[in-house]
């Protein structure tokens, strides 16, 4: 069974000797045409595969030359993945691990010993603030009394004024008992009130007062 | 198509990666108590609207919460995992003011942030190839400037090997049969 496209007649062409030596080779054999299924072929009925020939001395040699080689690679390898380890146990444990811990932890000591003093300077200057605030909350109360008690000092002024002024003019109110009086000055001062006013209340010049 | 909301551009990784506020390994969670009036909690609430999102993206372990209204003046607590609780106070302070005090107390300082960098690139080797969780890359072809996968791009037909093969086998012919 043939998969794909058939190449044109392959290397084997060169050794079967060609019509034609100048002609280039069209396409190259494709390796691996034949399926799993396929059966092997004729050619190869009486194939035995032998492994290639080993030459049992130098095998023996080759193999212990070897030996050594990866022993000693090996415990090259180890040597280094040990020196590794130790690194990295010291830097955790030991003494350079137990110093760099402590210069953290004393940094960190520092660190909030000033946040500390962050939070003591802000603390005051809320202080500060607050009794401000407080002072100038009495403050205002303080004068908003104070001007409540104006105010209420010159309603009682003017109430008064309001009074006397009242008394005032209660003089000349008519009473049933001037009321005789009263009707005779009417009757003897008679007024002419036909006049115009104008806008700002000026009397109009041309009218007749009488 | 516009991006959503008040100041989008919080959610864009540029801003993210512009935060440079990473808490020590000891810190494990983080809570802001803030006010959503006064004028003197203005920084607090701006740390909390513009740069919480930075350091959450820089330190994604560390549970972050946030509390309003809850007391009259805002302050950040850090609580550590010796059980020690650091107390800030935030009052009168802008928000730059805050990432800096911090970045000062309790954030990693840049050579630790440099030497863990290094650290980290020592595990890469940039010269070997192999499986993704111990090497850079895989194949030569994810290298910029160097040929693309052949099994994406096929190679031109002088770089193959059944070619050069064929060629070979040409040539040895040709000069068998003169």
């Amino acid at each position: 069974m043939r998969r794909g496209i058939v190449a044109s007649p392959g290397p084997a062409s060169a050794l079967l000797g060609r019509c034609f030596p100048g002609l280039p080779l069209l396409a190259a054999p494709r390796r691996g045409r034949k399926s799993r299924t396929d059966p092997p072929a004729k050619s190869k009925l009486g194939r035995i595969k032998l492994p290639p020939p080993v030459d049992p001395a130098e095998l023996l040699v080759v193999q212990e030359r070897y030996r050594h080689y990866l022993s000693i690679l090996r415990t090259l390898r180890a040597e280094f993945r040990h020196e590794v380890e130790q690194r990295r146990y010291a830097e955790k444990y030991g003494d350079v691990g137990k110093q760099r811990k402590e210069a953290a932890m004393e940094e960190h000591r520092q660190l909030m010993a000033f946040n500390d003093a962050e939070n003591r300077r802000l603390q005051q200057r809320r202080e500060e603030r607050l009794r401000r605030e407080e002072a100038e909350v009495k403050e205002r109360r303080l004068r908003g009394d104070q001007n409540r008690a104006l105010h209420l000092e010159k309603l009682l002024e003017e109430r008064e004024r309001e009074v006397l002024q009242l008394q005032e003019e209660a003089k000349d109110f008519v009473t049933l008992d001037n009321l005789e009086e009263k009707i005779e000055e009417c009757l003897n001062n008679p007024r002419n009130y036909n006049f115009a006013v104008d806008k700002d209340g000026r009397v109009a010049k041309r009218s007749v007062l009488s | 198509m516009p991006m959503k909301g008040r100041f989008p551009i919080r959610r864009t990784l540029q801003y993210l990666n512009q935060g440079d506020v990473v808490f020590k390994n000891s810190v494990k969670v983080m809570t802001v108590n803030y006010n959503t009036f006064g004028e003197l909690g203005e920084g607090a609430r701006k740390f909390v609207f513009f740069n919480i999102p930075q350091i959450q993206y820089k330190n994604p372990w560390v549970q972050i919460m946030m509390f309003k209204n809850m007391t009259p003046s805002p302050f950040i607590k850090f609580y550590l995992d010796s059980g020690e609780q650091v107390l800030v106070d935030v009052e009168e302070k802008t928000n730059k003011e805050i990432v800096q005090h911090i970045k000062k107390i309790i954030g990693k300082s840049e050579e630790t942030l440099e030497k863990e960098a290094r650290e980290k690139m020592k595990l890469r080797h940039p010269a070997t190839f192999g499986p993704k969780k111990y090497h850079l890359r895989e194949c030569m072809c994810e290298i910029k400037g160097q040929i693309p996968c052949p099994g994406k791009v096929p190679l031109p037909k002088e770089m193959t090997g059944k070619y050069k093969a064929a060629m070979k086998e040409n040539a040895a012919s040709e000069a068998g049969s003169v």
